[in-house]
C-alpha cells in the first residue's frame, strides 16, 4: 500500500493547480487519472479571448502546470481508474499501486457529457462534442469531412468552429427534437435566449451573434425571421428553427432527417435529408460524482450547477471528514474557474495540517470570482445563483 | 519542429502507422477506420463516442487484453489490436 499526505483524483485545470499548491508547502501528493496524460479537458480547448485578444490553448497551459507539478515531485498514477473510497484509502485498478492511503483527498474529477439520443446515436460517426474537440485540437484528426452539430451552446458553436479552421466542412448547427427528456434543450426561443445570455462573457463570434440579434423582445421576432433565413457564426449556419429528427446509415453515418421546428419547438411533419458522414452531439455537461457518492458524502440537487453535486462548503470540504472537492464535480464553469477552485480546495486542506492562514484561504476563495468573470465561455447562466443556493444548503446541512 | 516518430501497430491483421503519441483511436481515424468493433448483441458496427473512457464504444483487445478503450491507450511498436469486426462493408450489413 502507499502511503502520502493527498491523493487527488483527476489530472484536469482543478487537480494539477492544487497539486502544485499542496506540494509547494512540502506535502506529499499522488495524483490518479485514467487517462495516458494529465491536463484534462484542457486539452482539447483552444479558444479566441475576446478581452485579453489572444488564444487560450489549453494544451499550453496544461503543460505548464505538469512541469510545474512534476518539479515539485508530484507523482502521477496515468492509466489508473478509481473503484473505491473509503476511510481515506483510494482503490486503484493499478497493477502495481493498489490502494493509496491519504490523510486527504480531493476529487477533480470533472464532467461528463449528457446523453442525446435520438435515432440512430449509435452508428460509427456519431460522437459527443467533447471527443469532437479532443480530436480536433489534441490529436489533429479530423473526424469526418462532412460534419453536422446536434446541439446549439457555446461548447458546440466553438467546437465547430474550431474544426472549420481544422479544414472540415461544417454544414450548420440544428437543434434535438423535442422529446419529454430533452424538453429544454430544443425549444427554439429558450435555447437563443440560453445562447444570447452567456453571449456577454463568451468568445468573440457568439458575442457577436448576441450583440447583434437578441434582445429580450426581440427574440421573438428574430425566431420568426430564422424560419426564412439563417444566421451564421464565421460562415457556419445556425438552424435554431430545424431539428434533426433521426440519424442514418447502414453501418457508418451517412445522412440525417430534418425537421423545420414551430417557436414553441413542435417538429413539423416536411422532412428534409443532408447528406453528411458525421455528426457532432452536445447535450451538456454533468458534474461526475461517481466516487463522492461512492465515498458517502451527501449529494444534493442543484440544476442552477449542472445537477446532482456533492454538498460543500464554500471552501470545498464536503459532508465526509478529508474529502475535498474542485472543478466541475462542483458545477459546470469553465477551466479558470476549475483552476481558482483547485488552489482553493488545496489551501484548505493545508488548513488541516496548519500549513495555510484564514487570510490565504479568502485571498484563493475571492479569486474565484475574479476567474468566473474572465472565463470566455459560461456553460450556465445561473451559475452565480447556484453557488449560492449551495452555501445556503450547507448552513441548513449544519443545523440539522 | 523534431520529426514525428512513426510508429507500426497492427489491427485486425492489417498494419497501420501511426505517430508516436497517439491514441490507438486517433491512428485509426488518420487511417480512414472508424468502425473499431461491432455490438455483441446487435451486430451492428461502433466506433469512438465520448473520446474520454466512459462508454467504453472504443473497445479493443490490445496485446491479448480484451476491453481495452482505445481512445485513452497510446501505440506502440508491434502493438496488436484486434475485435470483433468481421470486416463488414459498409453497404453490406
Amino acid at each position: 500500500m502507499m502511503k502520502c499526505d493527498v491523493v487527488i483524483i483527476g489530472a484536469g485545470p482543478a487537480g494539477l493547480t492544487a497539486s502544485i499548491e499542496l506540494a509547494l508547502k512540502g506535502l506529499q501528493v499522488v495524483i490518479v487519472d485514467e487517462n495516458y496524460r494529465s491536463g484534462g479537458r484542457l486539452l482539447g480547448q483552444l479558444y479566441e479571448d475576446r478581452r485579453k485578444k489572444r488564444v487560450w490553448a489549453g494544451k499550453i497551459i496544461a503543460k505548464d502546470l505538469a512541469d510545474k507539478a512534476k518539479a515539485l515531485s508530484v507523482k502521477f498514477l496515468f492509466d489508473t481508474s478509481v473503484w473505491k473510497i473509503e476511510d481515506k484509502k483510494v482503490f486503484l485498478s493499478n497493477e502495481v499501486v493498489k490502494v493509496i492511503e491519504a490523510k486527504a483527498i480531493l476529487l477533480a474529477t470533472g464532467a461528463i457529457e449528457k446523453a442525446l439520443p435520438i435515432p440512430g446515436w449509435q452508428k460509427v460517426g456519431v460522437v459527443t462534442v467533447g471527443a469532437a474537440q479532443t480530436f480536433t485540437n489534441l490529436h489533429n484528426v479530423k473526424i469526418g469531412q462532412n460534419v453536422i452539430f446536434v446541439g446549439i451552446d457555446p461548447l458546440s458553436i466553438s467546437v465547430a468552429i474550431e474544426m472549420k479552421h481544422a479544414g472540415v466542412n461544417v454544414k450548420g448547427l440544428f437543434l434535438p427534437p423535442t422529446t419529454n427528456l430533452l424538453n429544454q434543450k430544443c425549444n427554439p426561443k429558450e435555447v437563443l435566449e440560453s445562447v444570447a445570455s452567456a453571449a456577454g462573457m463568451a468568445t468573440n463570434p457568439i458575442y457577436r451573434l448576441g450583440g447583434k440579434f437578441v434582445h429580450g423582445a426581440y427574440t421573438k421576432l428574430l425566431l420568426h425571421l430564422l424560419k426564412y433565413k439563417q444566421l451564421k457564426i464565421n460562415g457556419i449556419p445556425i438552424y435554431f428553427r430545424k431539428a434533426v429528427t433521426q440519424i442514418n446509415g447502414r453501418a457508418e453515418v451517412q445522412s440525417v432527417n430534418v425537421r423545420s421546428l414551430k417557436i414553441d419547438g413542435e417538429v413539423t411533419e416536411v422532412e428534409k435529408t443532408l447528406h453528411v458522414d458525421t455528426v457532432c452531439l452536445s447535450g451538456g455537461l454533468l458534474p461526475l460524482i461517481d466516487l463522492s457518492q461512492l465515498a458517502n458524502c451527501v449529494i444534493i440537487d442543484i440544476p442552477e450547477l449542472g445537477g446532482f453535486v456533492p454538498l460543500h462548503n464554500e471552501h470545498l470540504k464536503t459532508t465526509v471528514e478529508g474529502i475535498y472537492v474542485a472543478g466541475n464535480i462542483t458545477g459546470i464553469e469553465g477551466a479558470q474557474v476549475a483552476m481558482a477552485q483547485g488552489k482553493l480546495a488545496a489551501r484548505s486542506i493545508l488548513r488541516e495540517f496548519n500549513l495555510s492562514s484564514e487570510n490565504e484561504i479568502s485571498v484563493a476563495f475571492n479569486e474565484i470570482e475574479k476567474a468566473r468573470i474572465l472565463s470566455p465561455i459560461t456553460f450556465l447562466p445561473e451559475i452565480r445563483k447556484g453557488r449560492q443556493i449551495m452555501r445556503d444548503k450547507w448552513e441548513e446541512y449544519l443545523k440539522r | 519542429m523534431a520529426k514525428q516518430k512513426e510508429i507500426h501497430f497492427i489491427f485486425n491483421g492489417k498494419e497501420i502507422k501511426g505517430i508516436e503519441g497517439q491514441p490507438i483511436a486517433a491512428a485509426l481515424f488518420n487511417n480512414g477506420i472508424r468502425a473499431i468493433r461491432q455490438c455483441e448483441v446487435t451486430g451492428e458496427q461502433r466506433g469512438v463516442y465520448c473520446g474520454i473512457g466512459h462508454c467504453f464504444e472504443c473497445r479493443a483487445t490490445v496485446n491479448g487484453i480484451p476491453g481495452i478503450r482505445t481512445c485513452l491507450t497510446l501505440i506502440e511498436e508491434n502493438m496488436i489490436v484486434t475485435s470483433n469486426l468481421a470486416g463488414v462493408q459498409n453497404d453490406e450489413v
